[in-house]
């Protein structure tokens, strides 16, 4: 009998593919990914005023209209490309900050306890509010959403990238670096940054998708970019149009694509974690 | 005494770390920061008052230190729409806010603290596999869409409670408390379906763990009843963790009530900001994060201080 030595990305990934929930939520993602690539191609940007107001879904119109005559599936459509790039930009744009300050405080000794306290006192604050004011200040936009979001989400990830550093830091080969005379840089970089990889990946999957309701949070109460479509601004605009109670579809729609793309992250992340901890016990 | 003092001086650190966070934010940003305390369109003698009250004129650390000053005695400037000082009106809009989330927090607990026994007890059992496919779920749900779904099937449809506001303003004595509550059920709930699932996967996990303690085999096989080695002692030691992450919640869920009570029309205080959002009210968005946060402080002071009378180990660590 002869056995196939896999590598432990391999395995990883063989394992994972036995997970039906996760690849299924991969499917999902994907899926999602292909329509915001393809918007253009779907379905014209919503705008302007249509005949046919608060229609019911139809052949013509999948998802129905709106109090204006807009096509919801437009703006479905349309809102997935705003929110996932928001959603995606705001997530990396953390991720890289609560790196930074994450591996800082776990190699810079100096460094921990105020970086510490400031993440502890920064995740013990209620951020909604905050970001409210911030972007309100700022002057609604695309822009604007992407930083304000990112500002605010980093701590959770350097929280994170603290933990799974700290356990690297006194390992020997640490040592070994600093002995033959390595920067410090140079160590962060070779030997921290890749050990705290594979927990940054489940990280950016999680932070996507609470930057995803963090932005339709946001885009719900008014703050939203006012030239571009995000599943936020389509349930702000049904909150101000007063068709919350009336008109389901312009509700159901966009809330099934927030809760899809954010069940299928964390289904993913679920499963993959799985996948890497299966390492162990096969 | 010196456990409280502790807990007493993390709330104020968290509190003034707050305060200063938002000051600094509002100046870094471009545009006036005077916008911040004071409408570009108030008469010249209030405007002035308030800038010579904040000392707007004067260097950023003169800034700073008269902020922390008005603060401290209350004023968190002036509303643009009514010319009211905010704390006016964020404190006519806080008792709403409290009823809301504290009546959310209570009915979490009381229907986490048994789904999370149901689904630790019954470990990789179809009845914990569903449990946990829901929390997930429910953590995965967006705020308003649950709001907007309650209001549309208990709501609309089927006509069970009212969709908007808090009371009933012809209602008095017994039939105005009957209303409230009447009008409080659906935003609670809402709240209750976001904070649930976090609630119940942390008591699962934490019983769990606590299941396989050596206190526990050692309470079995005294002949303790299984249900009693459950709800006396596993219980017990499982909550203080799954209070630590209800207090780390509690961000969320004035996050929460924020979004819920835009959806119905909820006077509370995520009301009030949603209403400043529109008019680019500043002073009262920051006053709202300010007073926010000193509740979400408040609260985790008031738990903290209650696990340490209950659980002498808390006030050792």
């Amino acid at each position: 009998m002869t056995t196939v030595e896999l590598t432990p990305r391999q395995r990883t990934w063989s394992a994972f593919r036995r997970n039906p929930l996760g690849v299924g939520s991969g499917a999902v993602l994907l899926l999602l990914s292909l329509i915001a690539v393809l918007a253009p191609l779907l379905a014209p940007f919503p705008e302007g005023y249509g005949s046919d107001t608060s229609q019911p879904p139809s052949a013509t119109h999948w998802f129905g209209t709106d109090d204006i005559g807009q096509d919801v599936f437009a703006q479905v459509v349309w809102g997935t490309r705003v929110s996932m790039a928001v959603g995606l930009s705001a997530s990396v744009l953390a991720i890289v900050i609560g790196l930074l300050i994450g591996v800082s405080a776990a190699y810079f000794r100096r460094l921990d306890t105020p970086l510490g306290v400031l993440v502890d006192l920064s995740l013990s604050l209620p951020m909604l509010p905050l970001m409210i004011l911030v972007a309100a200040l700022a002057g609604p936009s695309v822009r604007t959403l992407v930083v304000v979001i990112a500002l605010f989400s980093w701590p959770e990830v350097a929280r994170v990238v603290r933990s799974q550093a700290l356990a690297i830091v006194p390992m020997p080969f640490v040592s070994a670096a600093k002995v033959v005379g390595g920067s410090s840089w140079w160590i962060v970089r070779k030997h921290l940054l890749p050990g705290v990889v594979p927990v940054v990946g489940v990280s950016v999957v999680l932070t996507t998708s609470r930057a995803v309701l963090a932005e339709a949070g946001l885009s719900f109460l008014g703050l939203g970019d006012p030239n571009s479509w995000s599943w936020g601004t389509i349930l702000h605009k049904a909150q101000q149009s007063g068709s919350l109670a009336s008109a389901w579809w312009t509700t159901l729609f966009p809330s099934a694509a927030i809760l899809l793309l954010v069940l299928s992250t964390t289904l993913l992340s679920v499963a993959y974690n799985d996948a890497r901890n299966h390492r162990s016990d096969a | 005494m010196r456990f409280i003092g502790i807990r007493l001086a993390r709330g104020l650190l968290t509190l003034w770390f707050a305060v200063t966070v938002t000051f600094f934010l509002v100046r870094l940003l471009p545009g006036d920061p005077v916008l911040a305390v004071a409408d570009p369109n108030m008469t010249e003698e209030l405007r002035q008052k308030l800038l010579a009250d904040f000392g707007l004129d004067q260097p950023l650390g003169v800034q700073y230190l008269n902020y922390l000053g008005q603060l401290l005695q209350g004023n968190l400037g002036m509303s643009f729409r009514q010319s009211v000082p905010v704390t006016t009106v964020l404190m006519e809009r806080l008792p709403w806010t409290l009823i809301l989330t504290i009546s959310a927090m209570v009915v979490t607990i009381a229907l986490g603290i048994p789904l999370g026994v149901l689904a630790a007890t019954r470990a990789k059992g179809w009845m914990d596999r569903v449990i946990q496919l829901t929390g997930v779920t429910a953590q995965s749900l967006f705020v308003p869409s649950v709001g907007i779904f309650l209001m549309y099937v208990l709501g609309v449809w089927l006509g069970w409670f009212p969709i908007g506001g808090a009371v009933d303003l012809d209602a008095t004595g017994f039939a105005a408390t009957l209303s409230m509550l009447h009008h409080l059920v659906l935003p609670c709930l809402s709240l209750v379906l976001i904070q649930l699932g976090g609630y119940v996967l942390t008591m699962r996990t934490t019983l769990i763990d606590a299941l396989g303690e050596d206190y526990v085999s050692l309470a079995k096989a005294k002949g303790v009843k299984p249900g009693k080695v459950v709800w006396k002692h596993a219980l017990r030691n499982a909550l203080l963790p799954t209070t630590t992450i209800a207090g780390l919640q509690l961000g969320t869920l004035v996050g929460g009530a924020v979004l819920t009570e835009t959806i119905y029309a909820y006077p509370g205080i995520g009301r009030a900001v949603f209403e400043a959002v529109g008019q680019l009210d500043f002073p009262v968005l920051q006053g709202a994060f300010v007073l926010l946060a000193a509740a979400v402080v408040v609260a985790n002071l008031l738990t903290d201080v209650a696990y340490g009378i209950l659980d002498p180990r808390v006030r050792t660590s």
